[in-house]
């Protein structure tokens, strides 16, 4: 019988610093929302960026300066998957898909991932990246 | 739980103990995966404290001056102890030239070589083209429409000259040399009572306060940031105090330093006028070299202030101990590459009151008997009664070698490239500071550790060692002499012929005569004999008591001879060179012996392995090097 794994659950700060208006303490995320954030976090890391880790991250950044199309998208899945089966194991991921979209010069993003040790369905995280500069 | 160990250098300890905190004071849980916010704080937080830790690691190690890496940090901490590192040293050369004024429309009675650039190196030299200089005029009067100057003494470099005035009103004015690379002994400093005076009082360099009074003309200096100089004045106290308004004149050179070593071809560059203040132009002639420049030197390393900062601390300007004279003689003669000082009483027989100094200059095997006496005047200065410092030659104790390399022909060119290889390595050898030294070692396992690893191709080398003594007869006059090599002999043979010797001759005999030794039955002594050879392998003896020798101190004494001439030279002066093989082939710098590995009196030979390179696998024709000496009975 496989062993089952059960999470006290997750809990992370908000980046937004906001407080709480009741208590006056830091916002905290939780579960779900803070793995999710996670998950964005682990995407929008350029490598290099993290002190000390050079391979943490990925190069999504430097590719969305390459020509739009398909092949690049085919890359930004590589490494987006790469990237979170290393540094997340919170989640089992379902699909990921990136979609060139050439009206707005951007890709859109969808992850489909599984939660382990916590009883929620499926997560479904879409952003769209997009060069700035 | 609390944040202990917050000193740790190292970025992933520190993120451990942050998060083995948060495990035990926190609500919060996602510190342990890499994506989440609170592993970016921790991040943060952890390379914060890593940069305070760099920080105040680095910041304490430059608070002492063994620890310290920061020129400016160990400079300041050196001074605290009252010591100036060495600054540049110029090189310095002499030359001469005459200018005829036989052609002039008058005739001057004087001419004068103005300070500053006087000559150039007339051929580019490595890649640069030096200008020497003489700090002051120099003026020579016209004898029979020649005036010579001879022996000129000029200085690597450029003549610079800096002003400064003295604001009374400013108690914080410093008298900063802008420039780095300054030879601080040719700083002269000139005061004026103001600008306009044309009155101007010497001031000199003083390195100590022994000895200065409160009139005293005098300035110190001190080294600050970027390899400048703070020139330092009186207080009224120790040294005559400036005063408002005060005018002053200083010039120095800046130069090369070591660079400027060597340059013996120099052209004319100077500016020359007559005693009527014309500019001389025609009849210079061409510059001869008396001697080529020489004794240019860089700045004192940090290494070098770190080891003498605190020894010339010690000796507190008291040259006592052995020890004192080790730190002192640098100082007073920067050419000084290595020094070994003995008192007398260590020597056999003891010879009390005496102390015996042994320079190994830079440029050179030997110091000048000029040098020496000069090294001895200095050191008055710091002598206490009682001890009378004595200078001594240097006694070599040459290393002779004879190795057989074996190597892989198939990762080889040619024998000649891996002698080569290994020749450069054993050259970088000798060279080092780690044999070039007093009490230094000659560590035969490193030493063939070095062969091995000169080439991938190299399989093995057998390497046979020698220790060799150069004996400088008196010729034609009865003189005894003694060898001391340091080192214990080995005896190969307990009829004699371990010691081999060059070939000399003696008034009243013709032939070529050899020295070498018959040990005793307690073979820690024996006799001296000298003999000479029928054959390669036949001899006569010629005096059966012509010494002892001492197998155990490695000591030769020969009974008074009268050398009429010798077979081989050294540096045109008539050598005996005496060899033997060491009890252990590692051989020690005894004292004032200095070791040196003499690569031309040495072989080196490479033989094809043909076991590794697969030619002959099974080592049927194998060459075969014997590990031991061969049967001469003499030097070659």
């Amino acid at each position: 019988m496989p062993l089952e794994r059960i999470s006290k659950g997750f809990k992370d700060i908000s980046m937004t610093f906001q407080s709480n208006p009741l208590n006056r303490d830091l916002i905290g995320i939780k579960n779900e929302t803070a793995i999710s954030r996670s998950v964005k976090n682990l995407v929008l890391t350029s490598q290099g960026e993290k002190f000390f880790d050079s391979s943490f991250g990925t190069k999504v950044s430097k590719l969305l300066f390459e020509n739009i199309d398909e092949m690049t998208a085919s890359i930004i899945r590589d490494e987006i998957s790469f990237t979170l089966n290393t540094y997340e194991p919170r989640i089992e991921i379902i699909s990921i898909s990136v979609k060139p979209n050439y009206d707005e010069n951007e890709f859109a993003v969808t992850i489909q991932y599984k939660i382990i040790g916590i009883d929620v369905l499926p997560q479904q995280l879409s952003f769209a990246l997009q060069p700035t500069r | 739980m609390t944040l202990v160990n917050f000193t740790n250098l190292d970025f992933d300890q520190i993120k451990v103990s942050l998060k083995e905190y948060l495990r035990s004071n926190s609500n919060f849980t996602d510190y342990d995966f890499e994506g989440s916010n609170l592993s970016t704080i921790i991040d943060l937080l952890a390379y914060n404290t890593y940069i305070s830790s760099y920080n105040a690691n680095f910041v304490s190690n430059e608070v002492f001056i063994d620890s310290a890496t920061l020129r400016e940090n160990v400079v300041s901490l050196a001074r605290n102890i009252g010591y100036v590192p060495r600054s540049r040293t110029a090189a310095k050369a002499n030359i001469s030239f005459f200018v005829d004024t036989s052609t002039f429309s008058t005739n001057p009675l004087t001419l004068t070589l103005k300070k500053g650039t006087v000559c150039l190196s007339s051929s580019t030299f490595g890649d640069t083209n030096f200008s020497f200089a003489i700090k002051g005029d120099v003026t020579v009067p016209v004898v029979n429409g020649i005036a010579l100057f001879d022996d000129i003494e000029v200085y690597e470099g450029s003549l610079i000259t800096a002003n400064f005035t003295v604001n009374s009103n400013n108690p914080n004015q410093k008298y900063i040399l802008e420039n780095s690379s300054i030879d601080t002994s040719t700083i002269s400093v000139l005061v004026r009572n103001t600008e306009s005076s044309s009155v101007s009082r010497n001031f000199v360099f003083s390195d100590s306060i022994l000895n200065v009074t409160s009139e005293s003309r005098v300035f110190f200096i001190q080294e600050i940031e970027d390899q400048r100089y703070e020139l330092i004045f009186g207080d009224g106290i120790f040294g005559k105090k400036l005063d408002n308004l005060n005018y002053i004149d200083v010039s120095y050179i800046i130069t090369s330093g070591e660079s400027g070593n060597g340059v013996s071809d120099f052209k004319f560059g100077g500016r020359i006028v007559d005693n009527n203040g014309r500019v001389v132009t025609d009849g210079i002639s061409l510059v001869t070299t008396n001697v080529a420049s020489r004794s240019g030197k860089e700045i004192e390393s940090v290494e070098s202030i770190k080891k003498y900062a605190p020894r010339i601390y010690a000796a507190q300007n008291r040259a006592v101990t052995a020890n004192d004279y080790e730190s002192i003689i640098p100082k007073i003669y920067p050419e000084t590459e290595s020094i070994s000082v003995y008192g007398g009483e260590d020597l056999e027989p003891p010879r009390y009151g005496k102390v015996f100094i042994s320079i190994k200059p830079f440029n050179g095997p030997f110091v000048s008997s000029q040098v020496k006496d000069n090294i001895k005047k200095l050191l008055r200065k710091y002598s206490v009664a009682g001890i009378v410092p004595e200078i001594v030659d240097l006694k070599y104790l040459f290393i002779e070698f004879d190795t057989t390399i074996y190597y892989n022909t198939n990762l080889a060119s040619s024998p000649d490239s891996v002698r080569s290889i290994v020749s450069q390595n054993i050259t970088k050898y000798a060279e080092s500071s780690e044999l070039n030294k007093y009490g230094a070692r000659f560590k035969y396992s490193k030493f063939l550790k070095i062969i091995d690893d000169g080439s991938n191709s190299i399989t093995s080398n057998i390497t046979k060692i020698r220790m060799r003594r150069d004996l400088f007869p008196l010729v034609n006059q009865f003189a005894d002499y003694e060898i001391c090599f340091g080192n214990r002999f080995h005896i190969k043979d307990r009829n004699g012929f371990n010691i081999k010797s060059s070939g000399f001759r003696i008034n009243g005999l013709s032939e070529t005569l050899y020295i070498s030794d018959v040990p005793d039955s307690n073979l820690r002594t024996g006799k001296i004999v000298i003999f000479r050879l029928i054959s390669p392998t036949e001899f006569v003896i010629v005096a059966s008591n012509a010494g002892t020798i001492n197998y155990e101190k490695g000591e030769i004494i020969l009974f008074p001879i009268d050398i009429r001439e010798t077979i081989k030279f050294s540096g045109g002066n008539p050598v005996i060179e005496i060899s033997t093989i060491p009890k252990s082939n590692d051989i020690i710098g005894l004292q004032d012996l200095y070791l040196q590995i003499d690569i031309n009196n040495s072989t080196l030979n490479a033989v094809s392995d043909e076991i590794s390179s697969g030619a002959d696998a099974s080592g049927t024709s194998y060459t075969v090097t014997s590990s031991y000496e061969n049967g001469n009975l003499v030097r070659s």
